[in-house]
């Protein structure tokens, strides 16, 4: 307190080692407090109801926001066409000749699925209503629709299986049945015979994990069977998803924290001075999470990761405090002094990388991507955390070890002399030789290395797949991957058709109403029906009349006319009452005309559409209303082949389909078309879920729809979650090359302030730029595709990589200063200063490494990718830089006289 | 919900003037009742007609419509309910009008109660008329939550009927399936109103125990003497679908010819006896 230097130090960390007590009690409390206001309202929600309790978010729709208008539209599209998330129980049965279909197997298909249905409860919430497996809209053998011909050329509606088959002709008529239902064939049977496929649509997909346990019970009590069966459909893969996060974030993060305590302990030897850097990492994890919590965020793919990124990072400064005063305390012998003295030199270089690493993960805030955003913010913050108890917690922690134990330890390690003698230091003071005198060839080699991140760099493939996540030997991708061996795909895209609205507007034209008309009394006529004539003429006057009265609302038009047509047929006469009937009948069909998809001219167009579609490799299969149409219309002329089309009028069609609603499920039509006959759904089944290949679908569409232009102002619009993956996945490329070119600029813009040179500024930037060039020029040369885990590592990249450069460049300076020449500044800047860079790129980077051991493909893709980049930007900034430094020696240190 | 059924039906009676007709002073038979029933719900009069207007509901709240009308002629000569003379073979011609694209669609079924029934449908824009299999009768009537069964009637001897109780106002009757494969409910409720014993309510439960279907008798008239439901409603509470039939111009006895449920009449309607 009373020395002089105490002026021009900083007040916190000056309050830090006067009142060590009192920092360490703020740290426990505030941390304390933290995860009780998280814990509490978790654990007895009621009791807190006023706090946020801890919720998991598995659900990749999220990855847009809730507000998105792809998001709204999928939900209303969802809606409309009662479309639900479905469990998918996949039965294979390759051991036997006839496949799944012998007596045996479809019993057990047929105790399933009755199994199934009973899998439905009142909801929690709201009591009224049923939650679990929607029993109506179930496929399955024994609850879809047969339509095939019975005796006497009449045709037949029954259940597909009404019963279990009792002979293996039975259950091969199960199989033929089926297949010459193009609904059914690749979707519920297998075309190989091998595999049937039910699917459980729920109502809710967060009920998909009780849905599926209680399957995987009554399997179970089978014992061994002669078929397999496999669970899976998206519902599975996100609840199977949350329950890997948590086991990723009790056991990896864990674990990182233990490699990094033993990293630290074999560094440092004295257990007592890793202790401070692993409560700050504890307090700062624990405390950001807590905050997320509380904040109401959830806990995402993306917000689980978020304390395995801070842990590291928090031990960073603490290592070059650390590092430091051990070097100085030999010397200065007094704890008080030697932290100030560190902290002189440390403070600065200190705030700034934590400024720039903090810059790096906000600039994620500027992506379209919420998790993205949440995890960038929280991780921000704990770093601010991290840099706030490192400068107070670490130092006052110092100031509780007595002065004699330092002593010892200082004497015992023997201080600097001892470290150069260390495999590390030998190491590095002959690397600083040779890169001061090789500075020419470590410049080529880095302008090589950036040609090559260049090329590769050109060759990133931008792609990912939710399902992926996964291991390859995970059960969901075995599963994944036998489905989709045997079904035409399980990954579902659907198309919606609409009038588009411009064109609605644009052709409401009525005149060619009374052609109509005309043509209407000419066939009325022929059939004899009485008064046509008058009738008609009558009826066309009260429409004029009408559209006079209220010229602006059709729909009063059309409430006045039904009026005026009931009350005429009411008090028709016996000669007008047959031609007031067909006045009716005619504006009925002429309202009609609005029912689009009755039309057989765009259920062709649809058709063709389809089979453009199917003609795509990576497109199994696809179903639409033309499909039933064309079915039902086959069925009704004796099952003739030729007949499987679509018939020539509106009204053939609607006759068509109202047959079909004489089945067990009428509401089936509606899956496929809204009852206004305005919007129509096309399903699509693809074999892979990688949005390139969704992308390429949807290009190859879009092209062939402007060489193939929709009748009656058509549009076509995707929805269903390949096309939302598709939708984030453009967002965040984009995002991801902002939210980096901003926080690179604002990173080289602190550059500049910080050594008050542009030319300094500049130089920091290029280990990391070479870095960052050359992890994704690797990832793009060994084909790793660019998904969400990738995209964020840039910004991560950012963070870390310019910390060591800022480290180097500070220490470099100053160094110079006080030998005079960068020349004889080289051999004490790979002393010390690069020992500490060294030591930080082994602890951090190895402390990402146990990420490898989770079970989710995203986590261990960062764990490896960080490790990297750590180990990348250490060995480029401590290369790069000094050669660099000796290129430009002249332009950075010019009050310097020549090299000497 | 039984206390709704009667709050409801007491007024809709009164309002029928049916509570003046004569009352039953004796308790009648489990088989008595259901045949009274059978008998005012399908078969009152030698004939009749109705025209109807059905609207069906989603869950969505989205509806659509359909308008037809029903011709039916008994093959039994007699109305009487003595050794349930009443019963017997019928024929059915459903004609339609609305939606204009399925007029003149034509459905007809001759009924043989006991045995399988024949059905034919008439598509006028196919050209096409095309017998219908005999299977299921439980399936959907063009598309409603009506089953065709439901507007054919139900076979008496398909169903073990029992009498679960009796208030002021109804006859609460379980009918259990003979044979439960053959359909889906596990048992049906029916709510029989003691002076017209016309079913009031009807509920059916599916084979877990769950409530999953109701028929709602809306609105009573008496026509030509005879007690008649001219609004009702069934409700599928798995779909969460509705449908409301409303009967108009419902006449009785008016001498049907027996060619009209012929095939020729299929393609040429006879529009005399549809309007």
């Amino acid at each position: 307190m009373n020395s002089p230097s105490d002026n021009d130090i900083n007040p916190l960390f000056k309050f830090s080692i006067d009142k060590p007590n009192i920092i360490s009690r703020m740290m426990w409390v505030s941390t304390l407090l933290i995860i009780m206001l998280a814990v509490l309202p978790s654990i007895w929600p009621k009791t807190f109801s006023s706090l946020e309790p801890l919720t998991v978010d598995t659900d990749p729709e999220n990855m847009l926001s809730e507000d998105e208008p792809v998001r709204l539209f999928h939900n209303r599209m969802k809606e409309e066409f009662s479309l639900n998330d479905i469990v998918v129980v996949g039965v294979v049965n390759d051991k036997t000749e006839n496949g799944v279909y012998t007596p045996e197997t479809l019993s057990r298909v047929h105790e399933l699925t009755e199994f199934a249905k009973t899998l439905s409860w009142p909801d929690k919430e709201n009591p009224e209503q049923q939650a679990g497996v929607v029993e109506v809209d179930m496929i399955a053998p024994s609850s879809v629709e047969n339509i095939e011909q019975g005796g006497l050329g009449s045709v037949k509606f029954s259940w597909l299986m009404p019963e279990p088959p009792k002979t293996e002709e039975e259950a091969l008529a199960v199989r033929d049945r089926a297949m010459n239902i193009p609904f059914l064939k690749g979707t519920l049977v297998s075309e190989d015979g091998k595999a049937i496929a039910l699917y459980l649509p729920l109502t809710d997909k967060h009920l998909s994990y009780d849905v599926r346990e209680k399957l995987l019970g009554k399997i179970a009590e089978w014992g061994k069977t002669e078929e397999s069966y496999y669970i899976t459909g998206l519902p599975v893969a996100e609840d199977t998803f949350g329950v890997e996060m948590f086991y990723q974030m009790a056991i990896s993060a864990p674990l990182a924290m233990l490699v990094i305590f033993l990293l630290l302990w074999w560094f440092f030897k004295k257990l007592i001075f890793v202790v401070s850097p692993m409560l700050v990492a504890m307090a700062c994890a624990l405390s950001t999470m807590g905050l997320l919590i509380i904040s109401g965020n959830t806990i995402h793919i993306m917000s689980s990761m978020i304390p395995i990124f801070i842990m590291p990072i928090a031990v960073l400064d603490a290592i070059h405090i650390l590092s430091d005063f051990f070097d100085r305390y030999a010397e200065i012998k007094d704890r008080r002094k030697t932290l100030i003295e560190v902290m002189k030199t440390l403070f600065a270089p200190m705030l700034f990388t934590t400024l720039t690493t903090i810059a790096g993960f906000a600039s994620l805030a500027l992506t379209p991507i919420p998790p993205v955003q949440v995890f960038g913010v929280f991780v921000a913050i704990g770093v601010f955390f991290a840099w706030f108890w490192t400068i107070t917690f670490v130092p006052a922690f110092i100031m509780f070890i007595p002065e004699e134990k330092l002593a010892a330890f200082a004497n015992h390690e023997g201080g600097e002399i001892d470290e150069e003698r260390t495999a590390m230091g030998h190491f590095l003071k002959l690397a600083g030789n040779g890169i001061y005198k090789q500075f020419r060839l470590v410049l080529i080699m880095t302008m090589v290395a950036a040609g090559i991140a260049a090329y590769g760099i050109g060759k990133i493939n931008i792609n990912d797949n939710p399902i992926k996540w996964f291991g390859p030997d995970h059960s969901i991708r075995v599963a994944d991957r036998v489905m989709n061996s045997h079904f035409a795909g399980t990954y579902m895209a659907y198309l919606e058709l609409e009038q588009s609205a411009e064109y609605a507007a644009n052709n409401t034209d009525n005149s060619t109403q009374l052609a109509r008309m005309k043509s209407e009394i000419t066939k009325l006529n022929d059939e004899e029906i009485p008064n046509a004539e008058p009738v008609f003429k009558q009826l066309a006057e009260k429409i004029q009349q009408i559209k006079n009265t209220v010229p602006d609302s059709t729909s009063k038009q059309d409430s006045l006319l039904t009026l005026y047509l009931d009350e005429q047929l009411d008090n028709a006469s016996d000669e007008e009452f047959d031609a007031w009937d067909q006045a009716q009948i005619f504006i009925d069909s002429e309202r009609q005309r609005n029912e689009l998809f009755k039309q057989p001219e765009l259920l062709e167009y649809m058709s063709k559409m389809q089979n453009y579609l199917t003609s795509l490799d990576v497109v199994g299969k696809a179903n639409s209303l033309a499909d039933v149409v064309k079915t039902v219309h086959r069925e009704l002329l004796l099952g003739d082949q030729k007949e499987f089309r679509i018939p020539e009028t509106s009204n053939a069609v609607a006759q068509t389909l109202i047959t079909y609603q004489n089945s067990h499920r009428p509401q089936d039509l509606w899956h496929f078309v809204t009852p206004d006959y305005r919007k129509s759904s096309l399903w699509l089944q693809l074999k892979s879920g990688d949005n390139q290949d969704m992308s390429a679908v949807e290009e190859a569409l879009a092209g062939w729809v402007k060489k193939n232009p929709p009748p009656m102002g058509i549009e076509a619009n995707w929805f269903g979650l390949t096309h939302i993956n598709v939708a984030w996945q453009e967002k965040m490329v984009n995002g991801m090359i902002e939210s980096f070119s901003g926080s690179f600029l604002v990173v080289l813009a602190m550059m500049v302030l910080l050594f008050r040179s542009l030319l300094w500024g500049i130089l920091a930037m290029i280990p990391l730029t070479v870095t960052v060039g050359l992890i994704y020029g690797v990832i793009g040369l060994i084909g790793k595709d660019y998904d969400m885990p990738v995209a964020v590592l840039s910004a991560l990249s950012l963070g870390l990589a310019v910390d060591y450069a800022i480290h180097f460049l500070a220490r470099a300076r100053e160094t110079v200063k006080e030998m005079g020449s960068w020349k004889s500044a080289v051999g004490p800047m790979f002393g010390e200063p690069a020992r500490a860079i060294s030591r930080n790129v082994i602890v951090v980077g190895f402390g990402f490494l146990p990420l490898l051991a989770a079970p989710l493909v995203p986590y261990q893709t960062v764990g490896i990718f960080i490790a990297a980049i750590l180990f990348l930007a250490g060995v480029a900034s401590l290369m790069i830089l000094p050669a660099m430094i000796t290129l430009l020696e002249r332009f950075l240190f010019p009050g310097q006289t020549a090299k000497g | 919900m039984k206390k709704t059924v009667q709050n409801r039906l007491a007024s809709l009676f009164l309002a029928a003037g049916l509570l003046a007709s004569s009352v039953a002073f004796s308790a009648p038979s489990v088989d008595e009742i259901v045949n009274k029933t059978n008998f005012v719900a399908y078969y009152q009069g030698q004939d009749g007609k109705a025209k109807v207007k059905m609207t069906i509901t989603d869950e969505q709240g989205r509806d659509r419509t359909r308008q037809f009308t029903i011709l039916r002629t008994d093959e039994p000569q007699t109305d009487s309910l003595e050794n349930n003379d009443y019963k017997g073979d019928q024929k059915m011609y459903v004609y339609f009008n609305r939606p204009a694209d399925v007029n003149k669609m034509v459905f007809m079924v001759w009924k043989h109660p006991g045995g399988s029934d024949d059905r034919w449908l008439y598509l006028p824009a196919l050209d096409l008329v095309k017998r219908i299999a005999a299977t299921d009768k439980r399936t959907s009537f063009v598309g409603s939550d009506f089953y065709y069964e439901d507007v054919s009637g139900r076979n008496l001897e398909d169903d073990n009927h029992e009498l679960v109780s009796t208030d002021d106002n109804y006859y609460v009757i379980k009918n259990t399936p003979v044979n439960p494969d053959s359909v889906e409910f596990s048992y049906y409720t029916m709510y029989i109103h003691k002076e017209t014993f016309l079913p009031i309510q009807t509920e059916y439960y599916d084979k877990n125990g769950a409530l999953y279907r109701t028929n709602k008798t809306l609105k009573v008239d008496t026509i030509e003497g005879f007690p008649t439901v001219t609004k009702s409603s069934m409700e599928n509470l798995k779909t969460k679908s509705k449908t409301v039939m409303e009967y108009s111009k419902v006449s009785y006895n008016l001498g049907l010819p027996e060619e009209i449920y012929t095939e020729r009449f299929l393609r040429k309607a006879p529009r005399k006896w549809l309007r």
